[in-house]
């Protein structure tokens, strides 16, 4: 369990700086793609059986697809050309250091003394399978999981209503974000 | 505080029009046509309401309770003194609700016609219902900043409704002088109330009015105090010299004009002296001020309407006149009186603005009694409903007019203060003089635009019934209201204010001729001076157009307050705004924006409107807080 | 260390890189794709905080978070799109509507 747990979180982390240091957009999203297999592999080794295929299926599958369109569609070329903001990502870097270094003493400890107490559950193992969660979903939260699909279906219109074509679009800078208020 | 059936719809008779006006605007967005009939029911039920209440208050003819009070509860108390927001309704109140609720009601419905072609018909009935509202709180206050707040409120919604077509220039500024002139007036009301407040701790009218608190009030405070409430009375009801106002007033819409600046607005100083009497009659020489305003007001203001061309313009003055002569009887210390010609004459004024008005709208816009003629063919019943409100106007016998006319003619005869007894002979020969200019200028009015033959371009045509229905009633209300509600008003009223035994004196056959005779005189000559000649103006021509200019100038008073308060305002103003305003002021503001410039100019480096910046100052400033924390 | 320890280093370090990502990264898929980043960090965090409490509810909320991120994704790409429709560009320095 430690053993994967380190080796694919090694693999998260570096595929993760791929995301955001390759200059290629492309690169980028399969950076990403390996990223989030990885982080199915951590879900797995913290026996989240339900959780690792899901994000397979859900992030891997459907979101990534769906990236990877939008990129091919829009064709874009890489940022090579445009100068890195050198200061930009100097002062990012530094207060993202700042911040890893500042929550890491507290909340470290803090997880070690709670692992490390024998009262908390982590006795029982309970496993993150399809029936166990299937049951939790079903019974203490199932407004939520109604509400979630809703969610779901306000997504999609919102996205089909974003997305569909003016019918009369003379210049494009004249639609705005609100596409189809014309039409 | 408990508190019944009773008290509940007393709240609710004063909250139903301003939840009215909120739904009439609102329905502007949507259904605008929903708005007219609506604003009509809501006052509709008011009426209702108040008619239930003032069965309550009276069983037959005798008083059964003498007052309903009801609270919102409390609204401000500052240290041992409590405010709270009550309503009290008496005799007193309870005649003016009805006026206002009654005859507020026919001029919506009487709108509902007139206003349909307007697009802001829906912010029409919205102003119009808020009107009634503030109207009602000013009637129903129990203290007197309760009622200031509806003094406030109907000049607020006079100066809307006057400027209400605000497209154009003239009528915004009429609204504007409106609204100004109130505000002279309303200086007065807190001067009233702080004079009082001081004297005796309270604001509450019943607490104020009482014996213990009126003999705390010296004759100096006294005379301040009732002054001042005169004064706000003035400028409210258009007396002597702030009634420049009302004339200008006639830019709103008609049926505005028959309910704001006839029937109810202008009466709000008289209800405001009536429900003050007590202290007003701590000092003879008050009263004997508001009489001679009265008497001055009635008289100038007959004079002006008697050359006045615009058919609107007639009536207006012809208020402002009438008004006086409510006054003449406030001063006489008949309130009654006062009160019974403020009803008889929001029959017969609303009647005849909303008979001009239907040859206003018949005529298609058209005002000048010049243009106008021979309309008693094309619109018979306007012709009729006019003609009766001008016999009541005029006072001749059985009409409404004649008995409050008449009444306020005894009070002056008969009243006994010091101040007023020496001139009382002059004074009755003034009034009746008066009286026969009254007639005389109504008379002049209705010849001029009924009689003759028809001088305009436009097609007259008669009004729909929605529009003459209403006025109607008016006229019948013109007809016999005087002589129904004689005796029943004035002992309704006596529990709140005395009547003088003489008015209630059984009236022979002989005064009425006899009190009829004035009127009778002013048509007449009237009639006998326009039939050849087409106006009274030509005639002026020939032998004094020193008075006849005097006259239509108004007696210069616009052109007087020009020299007397508008210039010196205007001088100081423009001291203030060079001297103090630009050199110091703006000098130091100068400075202080230089530097908010510099300050500015920095901070805009750090707005890129890029997405990533602004992402970067959320992280940066996290880390910052979690550091703190941390 | 515990495997507790470093899901929790694990999911810190996830999330910076993904915000240092939203901040330097100028093309809005990139930037969408760092937001995701940052979701999945958190949801690391759920999973192992989860696991050593003994209960299941934050794998639930690690669901129901996945379901905000397909929809958002949905929402989110169509966004883009049509930001690129208007500006011809998915470059959030093109798209510097909010300046001053």
């Amino acid at each position: 369990m430690m053993i994967s747990a380190i080796v694919f979180g090694s693999i998260a982390v570096a595929a993760a700086l791929g995301v955001v240091l390759m200059r290629n957009p492309l690169y980028s999203a399969f950076s990403l793609v390996v990223n989030l297999l990885s982080v199915a592999a951590v879900y797995a080794s913290l026996d989240a059986h339900f959780l690792a295929v899901s994000q397979v299926v859900v992030y891997a599958g459907a979101i990534m697809v769906l990236v990877l369109f939008v990129l091919m569609l829009l064709n874009l070329k890489d940022e090579s050309e445009a100068p890195r903001g050198w200061l930009k990502i100097t002062v990012a870097s530094c207060g993202a250091l700042l911040l890893f270094s500042s929550i890491l003493p507290v909340i470290l400890p803090a997880v070690e003394t709670l692992h490390g107490d024998s009262v908390s559950g982590e006795g029982q193992l309970v496993e993150g399978s399809v029936l166990a969660i299937g049951r939790l979903l079903y019974s203490e939260y199932v407004p939520q999981f109604e509400l979630s699909s809703l969610v779901l279906l306000v997504g999609v219109v919102g996205a089909v209503m974003l997305t569909r074509k003016q019918s009369s679009d003379p210049s494009p800078r004249e639609g705005g974000l609100l596409g189809g208020g014309k039409s | 505080m408990v508190m019944g059936n009773v008290e509940n719809l007393l709240l609710l008779l004063v909250s139903l029009p301003l939840f009215g006006a909120a739904v009439s605007y609102a329905l502007g967005l949507r259904a605008r046509v929903l708005s007219g009939p609506l604003a009509t029911l809501t006052v509709a039920v008011c009426f209702g309401i108040a008619i239930y209440l003032t069965t309550e208050l009276m069983v037959g003819s005798s008083i059964q309770r003498e007052a309903i009070v009801a609270s919102f509860g409390s609204w401000l108390s500052v240290g041992n003194v409590t405010l709270s927001f009550d309503l009290y309704f008496d005799a007193l109140s309870a005649v003016m609700c009805l006026v206002i609720t009654g005859i507020g009601a026919l001029i919506h419905l009487y709108s509902i016609q007139y206003m349909a072609s307007d697009e802001g018909v829906a912010r029409y009935f919205g102003f119009l219902n808020l009107f009634v509202f503030s109207m009602l709180l000013l009637v129903l206050g129990k203290n007197l900043p309760v009622v200031f707040i509806g003094w406030e409120g109907v000049g607020l919604c006079s100066y809307l409704l006057i400027g209400f077509w605000y497209k154009k220039t003239e009528f915004v500024l009429a609204g504007q002088k409106a609204f100004v002139m109130n505000r002279l007036g309303d200086l007065g009301f807190i001067i009233a109330m702080a004079a009082l407040f001081t004297t005796t701790g309270t604001l509450d009218i019943v607490e104020l009015t009482s014996p213990e608190s009126l003999a705390r009030i010296g004759e100096g405070v006294a005379l301040l105090a009732g002054l001042a409430l005169f004064f706000a009375a003035t400028g409210k009801s258009a007396q002597f010299p702030l009634f420049t106002w009302l004339p200008d007033a006639m830019a709103g819409p008609t049926p505005v004009s028959a309910l704001i600046h006839a029937a109810t607005m202008v009466t709000a100083g008289i209800y405001l002296t009536g429900r003050m009497h007590p202290v007003l009659e701590l000092s003879p020489q008050v009263l004997s001020v508001i009489t001679w305003t009265g008497v001055i007001t009635a008289f100038v203001a007959a004079t002006v309407a008697l050359v006045q061309n615009d058919i609107k313009k007639v009536l207006a003055y012809s208020t402002v006149s009438q008004l006086g002569f409510m006054f003449i009887a406030v001063g006489c210390g008949c309130y009654s009186v006062a009160l019974f010609h403020v009803v008889t004459h929001a029959f017969f004024k609303a009647c005849l603005f909303l008979s001009a008005g239907s040859v206003i709208y018949g005529c298609h816009h058209e005002q000048d009694m010049r243009r106008m003629g021979g309309l008693r063919k094309s619109m018979p019943i306007t012709a009729a409903t006019y003609a009766v409100a001008c016999l009541a106007i005029a006072g001749i016998a059985p009409f409404a007019g004649y008995f409050s006319k008449h009444a306020i003619i005894d009070s002056l005869a008969h009243n006994s203060n010091v101040y007023l007894a020496p001139f009382q002979g002059g004074l009755q020969i003034v009034v009746t003089l008066i009286a026969v200019m009254t007639a005389g200028y109504m008379a002049r009015s209705f010849f001029m635009t009924f009689m003759g033959s028809y001088r305009g371009e436009a097609t007259p045509h008669e009004v729909p019934v929605i529009m003459w229905g209403p006025v109607v009633v008016l006229a019948i209300l013109s007809c016999i209201g005087g002589w129904l509600l004689h005796d029943t008003l004035f002992s309704f009223l006596d529990a709140v204010v005395r009547t003088p035994l003489f008015i209630l004196q059984h009236q022979s056959l002989t005064s009425y001729v006899t009190g009829s005779l004035p009127g009778v005189l002013g048509i007449v000559l009237a009639y006998s001076l326009l039939v050849r000649v087409v106006s009274l103006t030509e005639k002026f021509q020939s032998w004094g157009w020193m008075v006849q200019k005097l006259w239509e100038r108004k007696y210069y008073l616009d052109e007087l307050y020009d020299v007397v308060v508008v210039n010196p305002l205007r001088i100081t103003g423009r001291f203030l705004a060079v001297g103090v305003s630009q050199g110091l002021v703006e000098g130091f503001g100068r400075g202080v924006a230089f530097f908010v410039q510099a300050l500015g100019e920095l901070a805009r480096r750090t707005t890129t409107g890029l997405v990533g910046g602004y992402a970067l100052y959320m992280l940066l400033a996290i880390a910052v807080l979690i550091g703190i924390l941390v | 260390m515990s495997v507790y320890g470093l899901c929790i280093i694990l999911s810190l370090a996830l999330f910076l890189i993904g915000a240092v990502g939203v901040c330097v990264r100028r093309n809005a898929i990139v930037v969408f794709m760092c937001i995701e980043l940052m979701l999945n960090a958190v949801n690391i965090a759920f999973v192992a905080f989860s696991r050593l409490h003994g209960g299941l509810d934050g794998q639930v909320a690690v669901f129901f978070v996945m379901v905000i991120a397909a929809a958002e994704s949905a929402v989110g790409l169509a966004i883009i799109l049509s930001v690129f429709r208007s500006f011809i560009s998915v470059e959030t320095s093109d798209v510097s509507e909010l300046k001053w």
